[in-house]
């Protein structure tokens, strides 16, 4: 059974079609990749799978369950948390605080909420280094490392990411690909949405293409890496940072 | 010689201390839900009338007139705080359910407009159970004047002074350090990303209402020993409180304190050399922070980094 499932699933924006008849699976312990233009749809997709958007057509299963009229903060508690597109750090907090309100919903005791935070900061060295900062004052790739801590605290089944290289210097790309890599090796699911397509497909086992809301285009990441059209469309201009 | 001074200051400051705190209670909807209760004052006189009402049950007198002066001694008043806030609250919640929330998230005011019109309800509520004879709730701690540094200021006003300084360090406090602190802040810069973090956003919204609510009806039971309660007091006291989150800046819970401290002081200042010139003065003060900081004094919004 499919860990996530997606039928027909619209979203729109008044009378603007922003998803059209969207059809997605994801498998526990898969990466997938969606990749599409700037305005295609790919953030409109994610925010109605996390709950702030209210579909207007179609199902989301999660586990088994449609979870379709679920608002976002009970979409969390059963194991879907989101690294939203432009990182959304709580800037006026400190990065543990960022840290700890990812957790909110699991109401964990103090011992316990000690030893995820220090979860963390193994994976994301930079973090522990400034726990006690606030979020405002860390660089874009730090802010970027925290949105995806700050959404692991919810210790999620899946792990949407939007854009997790946009604005960023390649080097630090290279690294947030890297930590990608390595939460998939923790059996957690990721679904990733980017517009540089090259490094999504490479870490991906599946991949979607989204044009104008429709889905057009779906194969494993091998496949949507050699065929040509994508090639032109995504992988143009992209060169090779891995 | 310097007496006059020392108790314009004080008494400044007494006055200020609610000011502040129904600044703070303007702040605490305005970051949380982006939107205003334009029946705070009557929250505040709904506040004081639950106050004395109590009272009058806990002494045993047959009428709002006939309480006794000793009626808040020992832990009176802090039950009437209590009942107060918590019913004051209560009513915080029903406004937001019924005037609020309907119209949250959507473009437009039409709250505005639903919030005072509660608030015309509540005050029509108040006359037909209180009648609109003004009413005395005993100070606590007596009338008698204290001398502090030579100046005389009675009792109710040191008391609303600490009163105002705790729980506004408490507020703050729990905002900085608590877990549901922390997620009520979250909720303050982005509902949206808050309810990504599990965070139940509406109940959250619910609480900051509750919340601004209490703080309204305490800061009824804390300046009626020393204003004379009437159902109509409040109103001025909440357009002073407001001037002084403007002053402050709506946005930041500790601006709008200091605005609502400011505008006490200031206007006893103004009041000890011109009286006339009080309200006036409080108006050319808004007008100048605001031609000078349009979003108050600390009111500046965060800038994010890219
Ligand atoms: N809040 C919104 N209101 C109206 N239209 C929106 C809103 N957000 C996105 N859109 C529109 O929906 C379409 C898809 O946007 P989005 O999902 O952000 O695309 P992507 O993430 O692929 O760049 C675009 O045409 C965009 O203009
Ligand atoms: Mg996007």
């Amino acid at each position: 059974m499919a860990l996530l499932e997606l039928r027909n699933l619209s979203i729109n924006y008044g009378p603007i079609r922003a998803v059209d008849a969207a059809s997605i699976v994801v498998d526990s312990n898969e990466v997938v990749a969606i990749i599409g233009a700037n305005g295609a749809g790919k953030s409109s997709l994610l925010k109605g799978i996390a709950g702030l958007i209210d579909p207007s057509g179609g199902e989301i299963c999660f586990n088994g369950s449609d979870i379709s009229q679920l608002s976002a903060h009970k979409r969390v508690q059963m194991g879907i948390a989101l690294s939203p597109e432009g990182r959304q750090v709580f800037p006026d907090q400190s990065v543990r605080d960022n840290l700890v309100l990812g957790a909110y919903a699991r109401r964990l005791a103090k011992s316990e909420l000690e030893r995820e935070l220090d979860e963390q900061f193994e994976m994301f060295p930079r973090l522990r280094e400034r726990a006690d900062q606030l979020a405002m004052t860390l660089s874009g790739g730090e802010q970027q490392m925290l949105a995806i801590a700050r959404a692991l605290m919810a210790k999620p089944k899946l792990l949407l990411l939007d854009e997790p290289s946009l604005g960023l210097a390649p080097l630090i790309v290279k690294d947030v690909f890297r930590i990608v890599r390595e939460l998939h090796d923790k059996h957690i699911a990721i679904l990733i949405v980017e517009q540089m397509a090259n490094l999504a497909l490479k870490i991906a086992h599946r991949g979607y293409v989204i044009e104008t809301g429709r889905i057009t285009t779906s194969g494993t990441g091998e496949e949507l890496l050699r065929d040509p059209a994508i090639r032109a469309a995504y992988l143009g201009a992209a060169k090779s940072v891995a | 010689m310097l007496a006059p001074y020392i108790q314009a200051m004080l008494s400044g400051l007494a006055v200020g201390g609610i000011y502040a705190l129904i600044a703070l209670s303007f702040s605490i909807t305005f970051t949380t839900t982006n939107t205003l209760n334009f029946s705070q004052g009557e929250f505040v006189s709904f506040g004081a009338f639950v106050g004395i009402t109590v009272l009058l049950f806990m002494s045993g007198a047959t009428s709002l007139s006939a309480i006794p002066l000793s009626a808040s001694g020992g832990l009176n008043y802090p039950i009437v705080l209590t009942v107060a806030g918590v019913l004051s609250g209560l009513i915080g919640i029903v406004i937001f359910v019924a005037a609020v929330r309907p119209f949250t998230g959507k473009p437009g005011m039409s709250w505005v407009m639903s919030t005072i019109g509660f608030g015309i309800l509540l005050q029509n509520v108040g006359l037909l159970v209180w009648g609109p004879a003004p009413a005395n709730l005993p100070a606590p701690l007596g009338d008698n004047v204290i001398r502090v540094l030579g100046a005389g200021v009675r009792p109710q006003e040191l008391l609303d002074l600490s009163a105002a300084v705790v729980i506004m360090i408490a507020y703050d406090l729990l905002m900085r350090k608590s877990r549901v602190g922390k997620a009520m802040r979250a909720v303050a810069h982005s509902p949206q990303t808050a309810s990504l973090m599990g965070i139940n956003v509406q109940a959250m919204m619910i609480g900051a209402y509750a919340a601004s609510s209490a703080l309204a009806g305490i800061a009824g039971v804390l300046i009626a020993p020393v204003s004379t309660a009437s159902l109509f007091m409040g109103l001025g006291f909440a357009l002073k409180a407001f001037a002084g989150a403007i002053i402050g800046g709506l946005s930041n819970a500790r601006g709008c304190i200091f605005g609502g401290f400011a505008l006490g002081v200031i206007e006893s200042y103004v009041g000890l050399w011109q009286a006339q010139w009080r309200e006036i003065a409080v108006f050319v003060l808004i007008i100048i922070v605001l031609a000078v900081k349009p979003n108050g004094l600390f009111g500046a919004r965060l800038v994010e980094k890219v």
